[in-house]
């Protein structure tokens, strides 16, 4: 049974609808891209998982069903959403975001262990601790994004465009993270990219979303390879 | 000279009363962007709490944290029967019905207790003391050394613990702080009931100087109103230093400059010019946003 499972699921926001009928599944420990076009329904599909948008149709994370569960309950649950934006509370403290990721958690000396490892990962938000999260650069921000995302020891991670506008340097650290965070914790990964070919390399599943419905769906590898999947869709 | 020091004593006294009214505002405030015409009522009527339990024989220093956990339970409820079911509506919608919640609480209060101004308690004496050479009453320096207590308490409630660390977060950004699992409804729940139980101490404080009875806080009211606006609305620390300031800016104008029926114009005018010169008072930031 996959960790998440996304069935016939339609979405939108008031009278425009948005997913017409999403089928999805992550595995335990996958990484999973779902990827498309602008407007094609990525980030609504993400927003669906977390109650975010109204949906209906079935999503069930770990055997449970997720319809009217809320946001906050959805999250506790073991589901870490990074969101379009990366949600970084700019009024508070780069410390106090990294608090707020551990802020449910009752295992202290395990969250004490967590932070040096996210130090580990990124030294910069070490010496960035006591600053405002405002002050930091877009790659900053998503790399905090991501450590306080780490620090809710989630068992499924969505993310949502973790390398957009940041520098392809920068990028490449930030997706080597996201393999190094798979593969040692087992957290699985739900990633929404535009670049196509990144997303591809880091997965091993992938689907490809058009205005609202699954178009192709497949083993990452096969579609990198697929020269018609690639051009018709994915564009490079 | 020293009778200036003892005005300014005198005016941080009540700086002290008009800055636990005004931390309540900026609580509430931050929580939803809504200014809560009611917080003065509110504290009217947790006063009238106090007063009962103090007529029925309870010890003061047991009356007063008894109320302040009464009008924290009743911030929580006033927050979940009358605001919750109008989360989403435009702030014009939550000012009126917080206009309306004062008229309500001013109209039960007088039904219920009646309009006879009455003598309420202070358990600090009138007797005067001297301080560097300024004489003040002990009353003064307790409603003082009361209300740094609680605002203390508050600050390290907000700054030092991770509720209140969720509560500061959920009022930035509710949309962030649900993906963290922070239950935003309950920290603007639990807003209301600490903004309820701050607003009680300054009633208690000064119902002893003005009498209790259901007008009382009409004029602490706008006097917070100015210490909230001069600190700049969005700041607890500037609520705080805004109180101070009007508290004993009102009692040195009406010892100087203007007769007492004038002071709550001295507040009007700190009002008027904050707003004409320094629109974001002394620590609020400009409320300049990224779209």
């Amino acid at each position: 049974m996959p960790l998440l499972e996304l069935n016939g699921v339609r979405a939108g926001y008031g009278p425009t609808q948005v997913l017409h009928g999403v089928s999805i599944a992550v595995g335990e420990g996958d990484i999973v891209s779902l990827l498309g076009a602008n407007g094609a329904g990525k980030t609504t599909t993400l927003r669906a998982i977390t109650g975010g948008v109204h949906w209906d149709g079935a999503i069930t994370f770990s055997g449970r069903s997720l319809h009217h569960t809320s946001t906050e309950d959805i999250v506790r649950g073991g589901i870490a959403h990074v969101p379009e934006g990366r949600g970084i509370l700019t009024d508070l403290t780069v410390d106090e975001n990294l608090q707020l990721g551990a802020h449910l958690r009752r295992d202290g000396a395990v969250v004490r262990k967590d932070y040096d490892r996210v130090f580990e990962y990124f030294p910069i938000l070490r010496e960035r601790r006591r600053l405002s999260a405002s002050t930091l650069s877009g790659g900053e921000q998503q790399m905090l994004a991501l450590a306080r995302a780490l620090l809710m020891r989630p068992r499924l991670m969505l993310l949502d465009e973790p390398s957009l506008g940041l520098a392809p340097m920068i990028v490449k650290a930030i997706f080597n993270i996201i393999r190094a965070i798979n593969q040692t914790d087992g957290v699985a990964v739900l990633l929404v990219e535009q670049n196509a070919r990144l997303a591809l390399e880091l997965s091993t599943q992938a689907y490809v979303l058009e205005v609202g419905r699954i178009a192709v769906k497949g083993a990452s590898a096969e579609l990198i390879g697929n020269d018609s999947v690639r051009r018709s869709y994915l564009g490079y | 000279m020293q009778e200036f020091l003892q005005q300014v004593l005198s005016g941080i006294a009540s700086g002290g009363i008009f800055a636990s009214l005004a931390l309540a505002l900026v609580l509430i405030y931050n929580a939803m962007g809504l200014i809560n015409f009611a917080q003065g009522e509110m504290a009217m009527f947790a006063t009238f709490i106090a007063f009962l339990l103090l007529d029925r024989g309870v010890s003061y220093w047991i009356a007063f944290p008894l109320t302040l956990a009464v009008a924290f339970a009743g911030g929580i409820l006033i927050q979940r029967i009358v605001i919750r079911p109008l989360e989403r509506a435009p702030v014009l919608t939550l000012v009126i019905v917080t206009i309306g919640l004062a008229t309500l609480i001013n109209g039960v209060a007088g039904f219920v207790f009646g309009y006879v101004p009455r003598s309420f308690p202070s358990p600090f004496s009138v007797q005067t003391v001297n301080v560097f050479g300024a004489f003040t009453s002990y009353r003064d320096l307790g409603v003082i050394a009361v209300s740094a207590v609680v605002l203390v308490l508050i600050y390290l409630l907000l700054q030092r613990t991770t509720i209140g660390l969720a509560m500061r977060a959920a009022a930035h950004n509710p949309e962030a702080s649900r993906l963290l699992g922070v239950r935003v409804s309950w920290m603007l729940a639990l807003g209301w009931g600490l903004a309820s139980a701050v607003g009680a101490v300054s009633g208690i404080m000064v119902a002893p100087i003005v009498l209790l009875e259901p007008n009382m806080m009409q004029t602490i009211i706008i006097y917070a109103f100015a210490a909230a606006v001069l600190g700049g609305i969005e700041s607890p620390l500037g609520a705080v230093v805004g109180g101070v300031i009007v508290g004993v800016a009102v009692n040195l104008a009406g010892a100087y400059l203007v007769s007492g029926d004038l002071e709550l114009a001295v507040a009007l005018a700190i009002i008027v010019a904050v707003l004409v010169l320094k629109p974001n008072g002394l620590f609020g930031r400009p409320s300049v946003r990224r779209v």
